[in-house]
């Protein structure tokens, strides 16, 4: 079987830095799973996931010095609120870095975890295929595009969110093999996140009440428990499956909902807080984007080095889905097979 | 009806009450507080708590726990024990040869039973272990006992208050093993659940089962 390389990541931030003075009053004073960061960005109204992705993939091409025709048959994207409601952006997103990837797949579950998730499936692709390679894109745009509005930006969770965009490219190759990947999927708790309007219209109905993003009151302590339970469990299957000790751990990578699953997460994986590097007080709540935009950071900041082992981990929604993995990072001296 | 008169909180700070938290508020504090794992340090670092479900009615837990001499069955090693002159005060020996002195002071309506016990001297009995025996039917709608133990760490658990009174010159101090509390602890309440449940599910007599020795 091919072995699978994470090579590299990439991100691009929107520009419009957005303080808590936009939010309610009183907002950068709240703890607990509302925390607000320091800083956080929003998309512009016509700032489009397409464009973002084209951004962070033209950094990330350039700095692999990637072939676009030849080194992109496949495309992965998940935006968290996606240009238009019928279409993913793949297409456009293969059309503006100019490649003809065999598959393109717009990926719509699995959230916070989805970086995850699409290593999975583009990893089993190309073990299956002789593909050479896979672009993986993450958008979150829903700071800007939901929660700067008027009213929604009141809302005690308004704050946290902030937009971003993350992107991977993965090969096969020994570089920096991907040892192991875990996930799960709890449908159990798939209805305890939902989009709702106060006024009880569906999203796509007209309406006066703009749409928000809302947990079900009377989960919230169950969400909260089953999320401090499941990242740890699943970064510990992903240790197990690839024959690490979670305190072989040298770098962890999250999605980074807030401040205390941060804490929660790397206290019951016995990390150190260097070991668990995230961009949360000047980012917030980057969904699916936070684990590639947050590794980017991460080499930049010189957390891995070579040899080193890296865990990505996480959980989306209200727990919906589990996802981890597990890499070797610049294990092998080149690339062995792109 | 009733309320609570304000003035009688007046000036007690640190209270956390829904007239000063609303709901928010006390979500984004008990959100803090809640962590996945705790440092075994900092839940059993200065109180030991543990508790069991025992299926044996309360009065017979409350029976057999009461009497002193149930030590020499459930405890891992305290053998031994004879009356002193003091009353109800008895003395044996704990870990093979350090003398530990004990009494039990129970109260059978509240279904309390304390074991004040002490190495090397009767005088002063700090080792207490705070027992509660509650009918299980109350609490988990279920027959049977919930046994609730706690110890607290007594200064002397850290500094032996009477080192002149130890024959043993290299003996370890019981404060010592304070951090394996929770695990010796355990043991010994899993002993006593054994013991009990053994006894009541055959019919036996529930003892302590006693004989004279020379």
């Amino acid at each position: 079987m091919r072995t699978v390389s994470l090579i590299g990541v990439a991100s691009y931030l929107p520009e419009n830095v957005v303080t808590n003075e936009f939010f309610a009053p009183g907002a950068a004073d709240r703890r607990g799973m509302f925390t607000a960061p320091t800083t956080r960005r929003h998309v512009r109204r016509d700032e489009s996931a397409a464009e973002m992705i084209e951004r962070a993939s033209r950094r990330l091409i350039a700095n692999l010095g990637l072939d676009t025709l030849r080194d992109i048959d496949i495309i992965f994207t998940n935006v968290t609120v996606p240009d238009q409601p019928f279409t993913g952006c793949g297409a456009e997103v293969a059309h503006r870095i100019g490649a003809r990837p065999r598959w393109v797949v717009d990926l719509h579950n699995s959230g916070c975890v989805s970086f995850i998730y699409m290593m999975e499936l583009a990893r089993v692709m190309m073990t299956a295929t002789d593909a050479r390679g896979a672009l993986l894109c993450n958008v979150q745009n829903a700071a800007g595009r939901v929660f700067s509005n008027a009213e929604v930006r009141l809302k005690s969770q308004a704050p946290v969110p902030g937009d971003g965009c993350g992107v991977g490219y993965l090969a096969p190759s020994n570089v920096s093999p991907i040892l192991s990947v875990a996930q799960q999927c709890h449908g159990e708790y798939a209805g305890d996140m939902s989009v709702s309007a106060e006024d009880g219209r569906r999203y796509w109905e007209p309406g006066p009440s703009p749409i928000s993003v809302a947990f079900s009151d009377e989960r919230v302590a169950s969400i909260i428990s089953r999320g401090n339970r499941i990242v740890p469990e699943v970064v510990r299957a992903a240790c197990d499956a690839a024959g690490a000790r979670t305190r072989d751990i040298k770098l962890l990578i999250t999605n980074q909902p807030n401040p205390i699953f941060l804490r929660n997460w790397r206290e019951a994986l016995e990390l150190s807080r260097e070991a668990h590097h995230d961009t949360f007080d000047r980012y917030g709540n980057l969904f699916g984007a936070a684990i590639p935009i947050n590794l980017e950071d991460a080499l930049a900041h010189d957390k891995l080095q070579p040899g080193d082992l890296l865990a990505l981990g996480g959980f989306s929604h209200a727990g919906d889905y589990t996802a981890a993995a597990v890499v070797r990072w610049r294990a092998g001296a080149g690339l062995a097979s792109t | 009806m009733r309320i609570a008169d304000p003035a009688g909180l007046a000036g007690i700070p640190g209270l956390v009450r829904c007239e000063e938290f609303n709901r928010e508020a006390l979500g984004e504090r008990i959100t803090e507080m809640t962590h996945t794992v705790y440092p075994h340090d900092q839940v059993y670092g200065q109180f030991c708590t543990i508790q069991a479900h025992i299926d044996c009615p309360p009065d017979e837990v409350f029976a057999y726990m009461a009497s002193p001499y149930s030590l020499l069955e459930w405890s891992y090693s305290v053998r031994d024990l004879r009356p002193t002159d003091t009353p109800e005060l008895l003395v044996g020996v704990d870990a093979a040869d350090t003398p530990i002195y004990c009494r039990t002071a129970s109260c059978r309506e509240a279904l309390t039973v304390d074991y004040h016990c002490a190495w090397d001297q009767g005088d002063e009995l700090w080792m207490v272990y705070l027992n509660r025996i509650v009918p299980a039917q109350t609490v988990l709608k279920r027959p049977g006992s919930v046994v609730i133990w706690t110890n607290c760490r007594h200064p002397y658990y850290d500094r032996n208050p009477f080192p002149s009174l130890n024959r043993v010159p290299k003996r370890a101090w019981v404060g010592e093993w304070w951090p394996l509390f929770y695990a010796g602890h355990s043991i010994e309440l899993a002993n006593l659940k054994a013991i009990l449940e053994h006894r009541h599910r055959a019919g036996l007599a529930m003892g302590p089962h006693l004989r004279d020795a020379p």
